[in-house]
């Protein structure tokens, strides 16, 4: 039973999770939720997917399931550790340390950004300020070391690739573009093969 | 408020200037922070759960000093906490600080994160995902409103609270149902998952918020569990 996916292409949770099974070299089998219709929110996803009626789900091959995408790549680095690319460091406690410090800023700093594609004037004008500013101490961080978490790629970079995208589609890629390091790091992480491989899913 | 102290978790309190640059703080960890602070309370709690020394070097928020340069070259975004630990590592992000401490620390006091099994390492962290997606940031919104704001001379917005309120409900729903078939979030054993909760759900609990795990039998029950361990007591009774 090859690996499932419950979610959708275009769902930047869901992207998380394609991007890492990709990077892994981890076939998989995407089962397209359709949240249009509220899927999602159907008693039947909750009793048996994912109980607060969102994607992505993953189910392993044998049977497994896990839902939360940022767990799921956990998961997955965690399983296929020999598979595909290093995601996360192993053994080095300092530098497992330091990846969880990067994955944490992105938690603190950077999903809460999210909501740049709201309508509300006076809301967006307050996220700009806070990104800006956020993104000030990420280009200071990333002028020192490459990667968020240091010289190498992990999922704490992979992490921001689909809502730093979605900002991207909105016109606002000024933030990244602006900004040096922010915007090697950026063009760096967005060429990888993978994250290619997903956005032209979506 | 804005004391500066230095604690140990197992000798008496004694006091040190922490503007005393030439103090040797080599051979000890350091927590930058102040205890009233929910972030810094969780890497506390942890540091206690596993029989940890400490130093608290206090940053004064009210007074700006998380904005100097020397605390921002430990914490370029200016929040706290952030911890150096014995050999000097420097480390920020109260919930990477902890998960830090359990791998550094393994084998001392509690076990915070469940290891050598992968699915069960991979529950932890669906659990740990779940604090993050579905209670910090309504218990943050609330809490701001009810006790930050009005500490800071602001009115809450009564509104917006209701409105966190109603969401946090709706999470705390599933938690119940979560909780129903097992002790803690990540499964039957206590795990840092469910300590990330201990700050903020204690603070909703001093605003008035209680009826949200009050209302839920199993929500109650857990949480009654986690906020009676001996380290968040510790943890509240230095607040």
């Amino acid at each position: 039973m090859p690996i499932k996916v419950y979610g959708t292409p275009t769902s930047t949770c869901t992207q998380r999770v394609l991007t890492t099974l990709i990077e892994k070299g981890l076939p998989y089998e995407l089962i397209k939720v359709n949240l249009a219709a509220g899927e999602q929110k159907t008693q039947e996803y909750l009793d048996e997917k994912q109980p607060f009626g969102v994607v992505p789900v993953l189910i392993d091959e044998d049977g497994f399931k896990i839902y939360e995408s940022r767990a799921i790549c956990r998961y997955l680095e965690l399983k296929y550790k020999g598979k595909g690319t290093e995601l996360m460091p192993t053994n080095d406690v300092k530098a497992l340390g330091l990846f969880e410090q990067a994955a944490s800023i992105e938690m603190s700093y950077y999903d809460p950004m999210k909501g740049l594609g709201d309508p509300d004037e006076a809301k967006i004008a307050l996220y700009r300020e806070q990104l800006n500013a956020k993104l000030d101490v990420y280009e200071k961080i990333l002028s020192k070391q490459p990667y968020l978490a240091g010289q190498d790629f992990t999922l704490a970079d992979l992490f921001h690739l689909s809502y730093g995208n979605r900002l991207v589609k909105l016109n606002e890629g000024h933030f990244f573009e602006s900004r040096p390091h922010v915007k090697d790091w950026w063009n760096r992480i967005t060429s990888r093969p993978s994250w290619q491989q997903v956005l032209a899913l979506a | 408020m804005g004391c500066s102290s230095s604690v140990s978790s197992s000798q008496p309190v004694h006091r040190t200037n922490n503007i005393q640059s030439s103090y040797d703080t080599r051979g000890t960890i350091v927590v930058y922070g102040m205890i009233q602070s929910p972030a810094t309370q969780r890497i506390l709690a942890t540091l206690i759960e596993k029989g940890l020394k400490f130093q608290l070097k206090v940053i004064n928020l009210k007074a700006g000093e998380n904005l100097s340069r020397s605390y921002l070259e430990k914490q370029p975004f200016g929040t706290i906490p952030a911890l150096d630990d014995v050999d000097g590592f420097t480390i920020y992000e109260s919930r990477a600080i902890s998960r830090y401490l359990e791998m550094k620390y393994k084998d001392k006091g509690t076990e915070l994160i469940p290891k050598g099994n992968i699915k069960v390492e991979g529950l932890f962290e669906q659990a740990a995902s779940i604090e993050l997606s579905y209670f910090d940031s309504y218990a943050n919104g609330i809490v701001t409103e009810r006790i930050f704001k009005k500490m800071r001379g602001g009115e809450p917005d009564m509104n917006k609270v209701a409105e966190l309120r109603r969401d946090l409900a709706k999470n705390l729903d599933v938690y119940d149902q979560i909780l129903s078939t097992q002790s803690y979030l990540a499964g039957n054993m206590f795990t840092l998952a469910d300590l990330f909760h201990l700050p903020l759900g204690s603070l909703l609990l001093k605003c008035g918020e209680g009826e949200l795990f009050e209302s839920r039998s199993h929500v109650k029950q857990w949480w009654n569990k986690i906020s009676t361990r001996q380290a968040w007591k510790t943890v509240q009774a230095m607040a």
